[in-house]
C-alpha cells in the first residue's frame, strides 16, 4: 500500500503526544480515487444477493426460511442487527450528549461521521425488523394511541425507533445534503436554501432534544425487553439494572465505533489524524467503561451473583471475556501516550467495541436458555440476509463519504466543488493533471 | 465553562427555578395516584369471578381424550407428523396444538407421571405485558385470548411466557400465535366449560371457580398427606398465580414445570419503567434538562461560529 502512514501531525517526524492542534475542522468529502472498487463492488454483490432473499421472504412464510422456532423466537436479525448493531450505531448519541449537552466543542467536527454510521446502523435494522415480524401489515396501529400497551417495552422500540430514524436523526442529518446542494445546485436552489437556512438553524436546538431524548428512552428498552423473559436468561446477565446497562453499553460502543471507524477511514482515505479529538474521544470511551463496569460489579454484588462469574463454566468465561474485553480499554487509554498512539487507540477501540457488543448479544442469545430442549442456529438464508443488510450499510456509508462532507479533515482541503455524481475517473494527482493540462496546451486546445 | 459554574442572567434564574419547581412538583404530586392503581402488583390477587383448571396429575390416565375434544372446539388440524399422517401425535405444544398430554418417565426407577400443558392463565401474564399493541389480553373471568387484528408478529409472548405456551405458526404466510384461550370464544361465554375438562372422563382436569378449586386442591392434599409432591398447588404462587393449578405426585420440574418465583414478571419489568413512563413525565423531564444544556451550548457554538468564519473565511458546518 502506498498511502502514507498515520501520523498526527504533518511534520515527518515521530512527534506522537506532542501537539495539541485540533486540524480537524470540517467535514470534507473524499475526491481521490474510483468509488466503485472491486472491494465495493463485492460489497454491493453481498447486499444485491441479500435483497433477492428478502424479496422471496415477502412471499415466503418464515418457517422455510430460517431456524427459528416457538422457543427461540427472535433470530439474528433481531439479537445481532437490530439488539446489537444499533448499539455501535449509537456514535450520535454519545457524541451528540458530550458535544450538545456537555459542551465539547472539540467533537462537533466528528459528529458527521457518527451520525451517517449511526443512521444507516439504524436504517439497515430496521429493515431487518420488517422482514423479520410476522405480520406487518397491522403496524398501522402504531399510529392509533389507544391501541398502544404503554406499559410494553417493545411498543416504545417499535415506535421510537423508527421515529427516531425518519424524524429526527435525518433532520440532525439534514445539512449535510443541503450543503451540498447549495454547491452543487443551481441558482435558484441556493435562493431556497439561503431562505430556509435561518429556520432550520432556529429549529435546529429544539429538534435535536428529541434526538437525544428518543434513544436514551429505546437504547435502555432494549434491555427491558429482557426483563421480561425472566429466568430463562442466565443470572450473570438477567438483572433490573439491564436497562440502564443496555444504555450504558450504547454509549460505550457508540464512541468506540466512532474512534474505530475514524481511524479505518483516516487510514484508507490517507487522512492526517487529529490527535486532540481522538483522545479526547478515547478519555471519555474510558469513562463510559468504567461506568459501565461499576454498574456491573455493584449490580453482581448486590444480586449476590459474584460466585457465578467466577465459577468458571461456560457462561462465567464469557462473562470474563466480555468484562477483560471492556476492562482492557478502559485502564490502558486511562494513559495520554496510549491515547495518542492511533495503532493502540484502533486496537482498544475494536476491543471495546467487541466488549460491548458481546454485552448486547449474549443475554438475546448464547445466555438464553428456556427448558425446552430446542437449539437455534441461524440458516444459511438468515446468515446471507443479515451479511446483505450489513454490506449495504457498508456501501451506503462508502458512498456517502465520497459524495458528501462526512469524513473530518483541515478546513483548507474542503473542496467546495464536490465529486459531482456523474464523475468519471480520472488524473488525481496534480503531477497527472499537469501533464493532461500540457498535452492539452501541446495539442493547440 | 461548566454549566454549573455559568453565570445566570435573571431571566435564566427564573427559568431554572420554573424548572425545578415543576420537577418537584412531578415528583410529588403523583404520588398517592401511584401509591392507588398499581397496574402490576407483586402478588397479584384473583378476582372473585377468576375461572380455573384443577389438575390433578395422579388421577390422569393418559387417555388423551381432552385433546381431540380441544381439536375440535378450536377448529385445529391433526398434527399428524410423526404418525406418518394417521393420527394427531404431537411431540409438544406447537402450531396445530393447544392443549398436550406429555408422559414423564424416570429411566432408572418405574417412576411415572402424566402431564397436561396449556397455556396457564397468568393472573398477571408475562405475555400481555409485553404485547405492544395489545393483540394479547386478559379478559373476563381471566381467559387470555389473542385478537389477530393487533398482533404484528414480533413474537415477544414467546420470549416473555416462562411456560413457553404461545406458539408462531411458521408455516404460514398469514401467520397466527396458536394457544389456549380457554375456550373463551367458543365456550365460556354461552357458559359452558372448556372442551377439555368436559371431555375429561375421570375427572383429572376439572374447571371450576379458582378459589374453590384452590380450596379443593389443598383439601387433596390435607386428606393423603405426603401423597402430593411438596404437599402444594403449582400455580398458587407461580409467576405471581396462574388459573391453571397443578397437584403432581412427582417432582413439578420433572414434568416440565419450571421453578418460578412468585413475583409476577410483570412487576418485576415494570416496576420502575412504571414510574419513569407514568404519563410520559421521566421523558419530558429529561427533555427539559437536555433542552436547556443544548440551548446554552449551541448559543455559545453559534458566537464561536459566527468567530470562526470571520477569522477564516470557510463557512461552518452543521
Amino acid at each position: 500500500m502506498t498511502s502514507p502512514p498515520l501520523t498526527i501531525n504533518s511534520v515527518t517526524s515521530d512527534n506522537r503526544g506532542t501537539t495539541l492542534i485540533n486540524h480537524w475542522q470540517a467535514g470534507v468529502p473524499v475526491t481521490t480515487g474510483p468509488v466503485l472498487t472491486p472491494l465495493l463492488a463485492f460489497l454491493i454483490g453481498l447486499a444485491a444477493f441479500g435483497f433477492v432473499l428478502a424479496g422471496i421472504r415477502l412471499v415466503s412464510p418464515l418457517g422455510p426460511f430460517s431456524a427459528m422456532n416457538s422457543v427461540y423466537a427472535w433470530g439474528i436479525w433481531k439479537t445481532f442487527n437490530v439488539m446489537t448493531l444499533t448499539a455501535l450505531g449509537s456514535g450520535p448519541l454519545a457524541l451528540g450528549m458530550a458535544a450538545w449537552v456537555f459542551n465539547r466543542q472539540n467533537l462537533h467536527v466528528v459528529m458527521r461521521t457518527a451520525l451517517v454510521s449511526g443512521f444507516l446502523f439504524y436504517a439497515t435494522g430496521l429493515v431487518a425488523l420488517g422482514f423479520d415480524v410476522g405480520r406487518p401489515w397491522n403496524f398501522y396501529s402504531a399510529a392509533m394511541p389507544w391501541r398502544w400497551n404503554s406499559e410494553s417495552a417493545m411498543l416504545e422500540i417499535s415506535i421510537c425507533m423508527p421515529l427516531y430514524c425518519a424524524v429526527f436523526l435525518s433532520f440532525e442529518i439534514l445539512p449535510l445534503f443541503l450543503e451540498r446542494l447549495y454547491y452543487t445546485g443551481n441558482d435558484k436552489a441556493r435562493a431556497f436554501l439561503r431562505h430556509v437556512s435561518p429556520s432550520i438553524r432556529k429549529a435546529y436546538p429544539y429538534v435535536i432534544v428529541g434526538a437525544y431524548v428518543i434513544p436514551l428512552m429505546h437504547q435502555s428498552s432494549l434491555g427491558g425487553l429482557l426483563l421480561l423473559a425472566g429466568d430463562k436468561i442466565d443470572p450473570l446477565w438477567q438483572s433490573p439494572a439491564m436497562p440502564w446497562l443496555y444504555l450504558v453499553a450504547a454509549a460505550l460502543c457508540g464512541f468506540s465505533f466512532t474512534i474505530f471507524l475514524l481511524l479505518i477511514a483516516c487510514l484508507r482515505y490517507a487522512r492526517k489524524l487529529d490527535g486532540g479529538v481522538l483522545s479526547e474521544l478515547a478519555n471519555l470511551l474510558s469513562g463510559v467503561c468504567f461506568l459501565f463496569l461499576a454498574i456491573r460489579a455493584t449490580d453482581l454484588i448486590w444480586r449476590g451473583q459474584l460466585h457465578s462469574a467466577f465459577a468458571f463454566n461456560k457462561m462465567s468465561l464469557l462473562f470474563l471475556l466480555e468484562t477483560s474485553l471492556i476492562l482492557t480499554p478502559a485502564i490502558t487509554l486511562r494513559f495520554r501516550r496510549v491515547r495518542e498512539t492511533p495503532r493502540a487507540l484502533l486496537n482498544m477501540s475494536a476491543l471495546a467495541c467487541l466488549g460491548g457488543m458481546l454485552y448486547r448479544f449474549i443475554p438475546t442469545s448464547i445466555a438464553y436458555a428456556p427448558m425446552r430442549s430446542t437449539s437455534y442456529f441461524p440458516s444459511v438464508p438468515e446468515l446471507v440476509m443479515a451479511v446483505g443488510y450489513i454490506s449495504l450499510g457498508i456501501v451506503a456509508f462508502v458512498l456517502a463519504i465520497n459524495y458528501f462532507a462526512v469524513l473530518p479533515g483541515e478546513a483548507s482541503t474542503w473542496d467546495h466543488a464536490f465529486r459531482p455524481f456523474g464523475w468519471k475517473r480520472r488524473a488525481t494527482s496534480p503531477a497527472a493533471m499537469l501533464r493532461t493540462v500540457t498535452t492539452a496546451l501541446e495539442k493547440g486546445v | 465553562m461548566n454549566i454549573l459554574t455559568a453565570p445566570l442572567t435573571r431571566r435564566q434564574a427564573f427559568k431554572a427555578m420554573l424548572g425545578l419547581s415543576g420537577t418537584v412538583a412531578s415528583a410529588v404530586l403523583p404520588m398517592p395516584a401511584l401509591a392507588s392503581t398499581e397496574e402490576h402488583p407483586a402478588h397479584p390477587v384473583a378476582p372473585p369471578d377468576a375461572v380455573a383448571m384443577l389438575y390433578d396429575s395422579t388421577i390422569c390416565t393418559g387417555c388423551k381424550a381432552c385433546m381431540p375434544a380441544c381439536n375440535e372446539a378450536n377448529g385445529l388440524p391433526a398434527d399428524t407428523l410423526l404418525s406418518g399422517g394417521i393420527w394427531d401425535m404431537p411431540t409438544g405444544l406447537n402450531a396445530k396444538t393447544k392443549n398436550i398430554i406429555e408422559l414423564y418417565q424416570d429411566p432408572k426407577s418405574d417412576e411415572f407421571a402424566f402431564v397436561k400443558k396449556q397455556c396457564m392463565h397468568c393472573l398477571d401474564p408475562a405475555c400481555v405485558t409485553g404485547c405492544p399493541f395489545g393483540s394479547l389480553k386478559k379478559v373476563d373471568l381471566g381467559a387470555v385470548t389473542w385478537n389477530s387484528s393487533l398482533c404484528i408478529g414480533c413474537r415477544y409472548c414467546e420470549v416473555a411466557c416462562p411456560f413457553e405456551v404461545p406458539q408462531f405458526q411458521w408455516e404460514a404466510w398469514n401467520p397466527k400465535i396458536v394457544k389456549c384461550e380457554f375456550c373463551y370464544d367458543q365456550r365460556l361465554k354461552e357458559n359452558l366449560e372448556p372442551a377439555c375438562t368436559a371431555a375429561c372422563p375421570t375427572g383429572a382436569v376439572i374447571f371450576g371457580k379458582r378459589d374453590a378449586l384452590l380450596d379443593q386442591a389443598k383439601g387433596r392434599i390435607a386428606a393423603a398427606p405426603d401423597k402430593y409432591y411438596e404437599n402444594r398447588v403449582y400455580g398458587e404462587h407461580e409467576a405471581g398465580g396462574t388459573q391453571v393449578l397443578y397437584l403432581s405426585s412427582v417432582s413439578f420440574q420433572k414434568i416440565g414445570l419450571p421453578k418460578l418465583g412468585s413475583t409476577s414478571l410483570g412487576h418485576y419489568a415494570t416496576k420502575v419503567t412504571s414510574i419513569i413512563y407514568k404519563w410520559l413525565g421521566g421523558p419530558i423531564l429529561m427533555a427539559g434538562v437536555l433542552g436547556f444544556a443544548i440551548r446554552r451550548n449551541w448559543n455559545r457554538h453559534e458566537l464561536e461560529r459566527l468567530q470562526h468564519e470571520k477569522e477564516t473565511g470557510f463557512p461552518d458546518q452543521l
